[in-house]
């Protein structure tokens, strides 16, 4: 019965069921928007799961692959009139790409380096969009058409409606890459690589290769995410998409649900982003979701140290041990 | 098979490796001795690519090896273990066994992480060292004497050609070192061969056939173990130490 609890087979059909009915049997507005946001946020962390969770690498930079996902979009769609549901998913090569250059560079450094390294990415990100005023419209930020496909523009009770089965394919991808790496030889590399560099290296794993690729794959997902944000918002500037607390956001929800394994991410997302809008609605729009985010991380981490998927699971598996056992000496 | 030329490897003023030259024979295990401080670790990370020699070069079955990162030493065929144990403390003992697994290409990357024909070799390799039992236990969780069997095990997983061992008997009881001794004993009449660095001077005399001196990074010895033990300038370096020598 508890093991049934844990068991994909039940959580995985009941839960696309569910976000697959969800703005058809929702119609709040707001609702809506805080289910895109909470698909996005559970993408962001996932994918940034790859490099951090897996390989251990701790980037507080990720920000900088989200928000240039969104200015490449916001650019082709302004010049060429590419559509940002389509073109997302091309741009976001060349976010990787760029990805796996700042990989190859930054991933030298090891441990609070790294960390110090990847938050540097993201001013220079933003010093960059806020200077190159000639492309990037600089503070201003750039602006976006409405909504919409063709000619046709989205009437604003279905507006929500794309981007949430947008925001849903592509959580159902990066899942599926999380979990596809997780299962390969190149996963299993990348624990090895989180448990102990030098002893991976030693057994013939390609470190260097493998961070960076690990580096780049986790950027490709947050570059679509940047993309498709950028056009549900129909505005961004810099201050607001390179923001390092986008960046600390996303790996505090991984750590809450559970770092490095491949549903935590995704649960901590569905735990702190409705939560984080529920106190803003009731409390108004301070800073308070911040704190609240805190207390709660605290919590967690002072009773769940490892996070709240992998406590649960070892709670389950210790209970099956004992019942087994039980059943053995009778 | 291994030829190491005049390598050199100082550490700010300290020459930890000055000049030192050997040659290991295939098939033979060779033993590596010397007073702590004499360069042996050393030698064994620049022989595996951790460090890079200042000067001289490395000859690995006639190829230079020096310029190599460690993981593509490790595909030439030479398998390490470390002085102190290392494992992947939060993986299982299963999956420390295929972690070494060689393979190349971006296919097999992406391919199944643990396959039934590893798996199976693996379980062969953990019944030779008596842990098939553990095969699902966290490596951390195992006893010092298991993780050593453990880390000598998987280094197996790679085929290497040759293995150096880096005092393999280090904090270990005595059964144990018997079981370790007779595993490198039939390896090495299965092809291998060895490169041993050991305090244990019983273990390095019965196993190794041909034993290389070190001290203060410069080779001062090198002969059969009969020859080494009775060697003056060796029981000098060894000054302190010499009742162990022959004991």
């Amino acid at each position: 019965m508890m093991r049934l609890l844990l068991s994909n087979r039940i959580w995985l059909p009941l839960g696309l069921a569910i976000l697959l009915a969800y703005p058809l049997v929702q119609r709040s507005q707001y609702y809506q928007h805080v289910m895109i946001m909470t698909m996005m946020a559970a993408v962001l962390s996932s994918s940034w799961n790859i490099i951090g969770g897996y390989a251990g690498y701790t980037s507080l930079g990720h920000a900088a692959f989200f928000g240039l996902g969104g200015y490449l979009v916001a650019l082709a769609h302004n010049h060429f009139d590419w559509h940002p549901f389509i073109s997302t998913w091309f741009l976001a090569v060349i976010v990787m790409t760029v990805a796996l250059i700042l990989g190859w560079i930054s991933l030298r450094t090891h441990g609070s380096a790294f960390v110090v390294v990847t938050i540097a990415m993201v001013f220079i990100f933003r010093l960059v969009a806020l200077n190159l005023s000639s492309i990037t419209n600089g503070a201003r930020g750039l602006t976006q058409p409405r909504p919409g496909w063709g000619d046709v523009q989205w009437s604003p009770d279905f507006i929500k409606v794309p981007f949430h089965y947008m925001m849903l394919v592509l959580l159902c991808l990066t899942i599926f890459a999380s979990w596809r790496i997780r299962q390969s030889k190149f996963g299993l590399g990348l624990i090895a690589i989180r448990e102990d560099e030098g002893k991976a290296e030693a057994v013939g794993i390609n470190t260097m290769l493998y961070k960076v690729l690990a580096f780049g794959f986790s950027a490709y997902f947050m570059g679509v995410a940047g993309g498709i944000y950028s056009y549900f918002f129909t505005y961004i500037d810099p201050q607001f998409i390179f923001d390092v607390f986008t960046g600390v956001t996303m790996v505090l929800i991984a750590i809450l649900g559970g770092r490095g394994t491949l549903w935590g991410p995704v649960l901590g997302a569905f735990i702190m982003e409705p939560l984080g809008n529920w106190v803003i609605g009731t409390f108004g729009g301070t800073q308070i979701h911040l704190a609240v985010f805190g207390g709660i991380l605290l919590v967690v981490m002072l009773f769940m140290p490892q996070g709240i998927l992998p406590t649960i699971s070892n709670v389950v598996k210790q209970r099956e041990k004992a019942r087994v056992a039980n059943a053995v000496s009778q | 098979m291994l030829e190491v030329n005049q390598i050199s490897k100082a550490f700010g003023g300290i020459r930890a490796v000055d000049g030192c030259s050997l040659g290991v024979e295939r098939g033979s295990i060779t033993g590596l001795i010397g007073p702590n401080g004499s360069g042996k670790t050393t030698l064994f990370n620049m022989i595996t690519g951790f460090y890079q020699p200042d000067g001289g070069s490395i000859l690995f079955n006639d190829q230079p090896i020096h310029h190599l990162l460690p993981s593509q030493i490790c595909h030439r065929g030479i398998g390490r273990t470390f002085q102190i144990t290392r494992l992947f403390w939060k993986m299982t003992v299963l999956e420390n066994m295929i972690v070494p697994v060689r393979h190349t290409g971006w296919r097999t990357l992406f391919s199944q992480g643990v396959k039934k024909h590893e798996e199976e070799r693996a379980m062969e390799l953990l019944e030779l060292v008596g842990l098939t039992n553990f095969r699902d236990e966290e490596a951390g969780k195992l006893s010092f004497g298991q993780q050593k069997l453990v880390e000598f095990a998987a280094i197996l997983m790679s085929d290497p050609e040759l293995i150096l061992l880096d005092e393999p008997a280090g904090g270990i009881n005595p059964v144990m070192i018997e079981k370790i001794m007779e595993m490198v004993d039939a390896l090495n009449h299965q092809g291998k061969t060895f490169l041993v660095v050991e305090h244990n001077m019983r273990l390095v005399m019965e196993l190794c056939q041909h034993i290389i001196v070190l001290d203060h990074g410069q080779k001062i010895a090198e002969g059969k173990p009969a020859a080494i033990q009775n060697d003056p300038l060796v029981l000098e370096a060894y000054l302190g130490s010499t009742e162990h020598v022959g004991a």
